[in-house]
């Protein structure tokens, strides 16, 4: 037999010996391809996060505009707002906080589609989920978005300390409550600073001003995000005023 | 044995050192003014996400210009060799052929190696000054990285042998690493299709290298440990590309 035959037929069954291997002990940790939505501004980026195995770049890229999406945080505006809508609550009964109803349509679908991209985007998930309930009022939205996360994480205790939160949030238990379910969190280094600015700020109004302060601590200490540091800075000097 | 073996280790040797000594400087100043520029941007739109950010970029960036080093240099080497007539020298003297492929396939996995080591000491010196450790599984996501590197200049070589110009190959080669970056997904659509298209798709599957096994970037925390798999079938893969190689130079006439 030619020796070329015999390289060829080695080969061969060298590269199917791979291929037998691999696929007999890999399983995708990710979204099948029909999970994954085209975004409104095209799937070429999805394409290249497939293409050259870089799904974990191409999320941060889309965390990113997430960000840039929902803008600076407006803490002043935000948290006089939210004190009114729950003073307007309690007087109407109302059960559902509306910060900004019906702004950024899109917020849900781009957080999602983080966690198309790349499901193990832990802060990405928390950071989608906090900013729909308790900034945006929409939990439902949020909800959806952790369900997902959980789908490819089921064992995350994060995710479900945050569904725990949102449960009391939308049914309007005690501050209290869902300061409590977010606490554990707040410790973790996924944990994005809007969540802890919002736990910090439920703290603050029901009272709790040691735990607010030490969440305000926090962020001036560790986060660099200079508009969090500053603000956390602004609340710390207000809550040592409150305390003399 | 021992004489052939020392003709392997002198041709992997030349092979490093002429790479070493090309064009290595020019890649290397593209990647850290690459990896400074972007640590800039993604420091002022990241905010917190910074040290993620820059672990992923830095790490894609180390495999990309690594990749395109190492199909370069395999597209064109035995190509350049013939053309300079430095085969003929090599093949005067007791070399077998197979030692040379060996030695050159030796020294590109080489060249390899001494990259994303000099690399990842510039990322990591990068994300140290930015105020960061070192991330969690950033050996084995370079580790994954040498091992994709590894199949597809191996699978680069097997090509020049063949195409007709280097671009070719590395059009070719390129292919392949797409497509093996979408294994899982033929695999998925393979399972979904019917009839013609589920047959190129299950053959598509045994053809074609899955990358995603060694993908360790793009696993988080412990998962990205590579499992013992990837070792295995990185060697068959490495070694069926040479022995391929290997049965086309040896019908070439020099």
């Amino acid at each position: 037999m030619p020796r070329f035959i015999l390289y060829a037929a080695a080969a061969l069954f060298a590269w199917t010996s791979g291929a037998a291997v691999s696929y007999g002990s890999y399983r995708s940790p990710f979204p099948p391809p029909s999970e994954i939505h085209v975004p409104v501004q095209g799937a070429a980026g999805d394409m290249f996060a497939l293409a050259f195995g870089a799904r974990r770049l191409f999320a941060d890229v889309w965390f990113i505009r997430l960000m840039q999406y929902f803008g600076a945080p407006e803490f002043e505006k935000a948290e006089e707002a939210a004190a009114d809508e729950e003073r307007a609550e309690h007087e109407h009964h109302h059960h559902h906080h509306s910060l900004e109803g019906g702004k950024y349509p899109e917020f849900q679908a781009r957080a999602l589609h983080i966690l198309e991209i790349d499901p193990g985007f832990t802060m990405a998930a928390l950071y989608g989920a906090g900013s729909l309930a308790f900034n945006l009022g929409k939990p439902r939205e949020a909800q959806a978005v952790l369900e997902y996360a959980l789908k490819y994480s089921p064992k995350n205790w994060k995710y479900l300390n945050m569904l725990a939160a949102l449960g009391y949030y939308k049914n309007a238990e005690a501050p209290q409550a869902v300061a409590d379910a977010l606490a554990p969190i707040l410790k973790d280094p996924d944990c994005p600073v809007m969540l802890k600015q919002q736990a910090a700020f439920l703290n603050k109004r029901i009272g709790n001003y040691a735990a607010a302060a030490a969440i305000y601590a926090d962020i001036a200490a560790t986060s660099r995000d200079t508009a969090y540091v500053r603000n956390a800075e602004r609340e710390l000097s207000r809550l040592a005023e409150k305390a003399r | 044995m021992k004489k052939l073996l020392t003709a392997v280790l002198v041709v992997a040797e030349n092979s490093f050192r002429e790479s070493v000594r090309n064009k290595f400087f020019t890649l290397f100043a593209v990647f850290a003014f690459t990896a400074i520029y972007a640590s800039v941007l993604a420091g002022v739109m990241a905010v917190d996400q910074e040290a993620r950010v820059l672990a992923d970029f830095g790490l894609a960036l180390i495999e990309l210009t690594a990749l395109a080093y190492a199909l370069f240099n395999a597209s064109s080497v035995l190509l350049k060799e013939a053309e300079t007539k430095t085969i003929y020298l090599v093949f005067s003297r007791p070399v077998p052929r197979w030692a040379y492929l060996a030695g050159k396939l030796a020294g590109s996995l080489l060249t390899t190696v001494f990259m994303l080591a000099v690399m990842g000491l510039m990322h990591l010196a990068l994300l140290k000054f930015r105020g960061f450790g070192i991330p969690q599984g950033y050996a084995w996501a370079l580790a994954g990285s040498f091992m994709k590197l590894a199949v597809i200049t191996s699978f680069a070589l097997f090509v020049s042998l063949f195409s007709t110009s280097a671009v070719s190959t590395l059009v070719i080669s390129g292919v392949l690493w797409t497509t093996g970056h979408f294994a899982a997904e033929t695999r998925f659509l393979a399972e979904k299709a019917a009839g013609l298209a589920a047959v190129a798709l299950k053959a598509a599957i045994w053809l074609i290298p899955n990358f995603q096994l060694f993908n360790a970037r793009d696993a988080a925390g412990a998962a990205c440990a590579l499992p013992a798999a990837a070792f295995l079938s990185v060697t068959v893969w490495v070694a069926g590309a040479y022995f391929a190689a290997l049965g086309l130079l040896e019908r070439k006439e020099f």
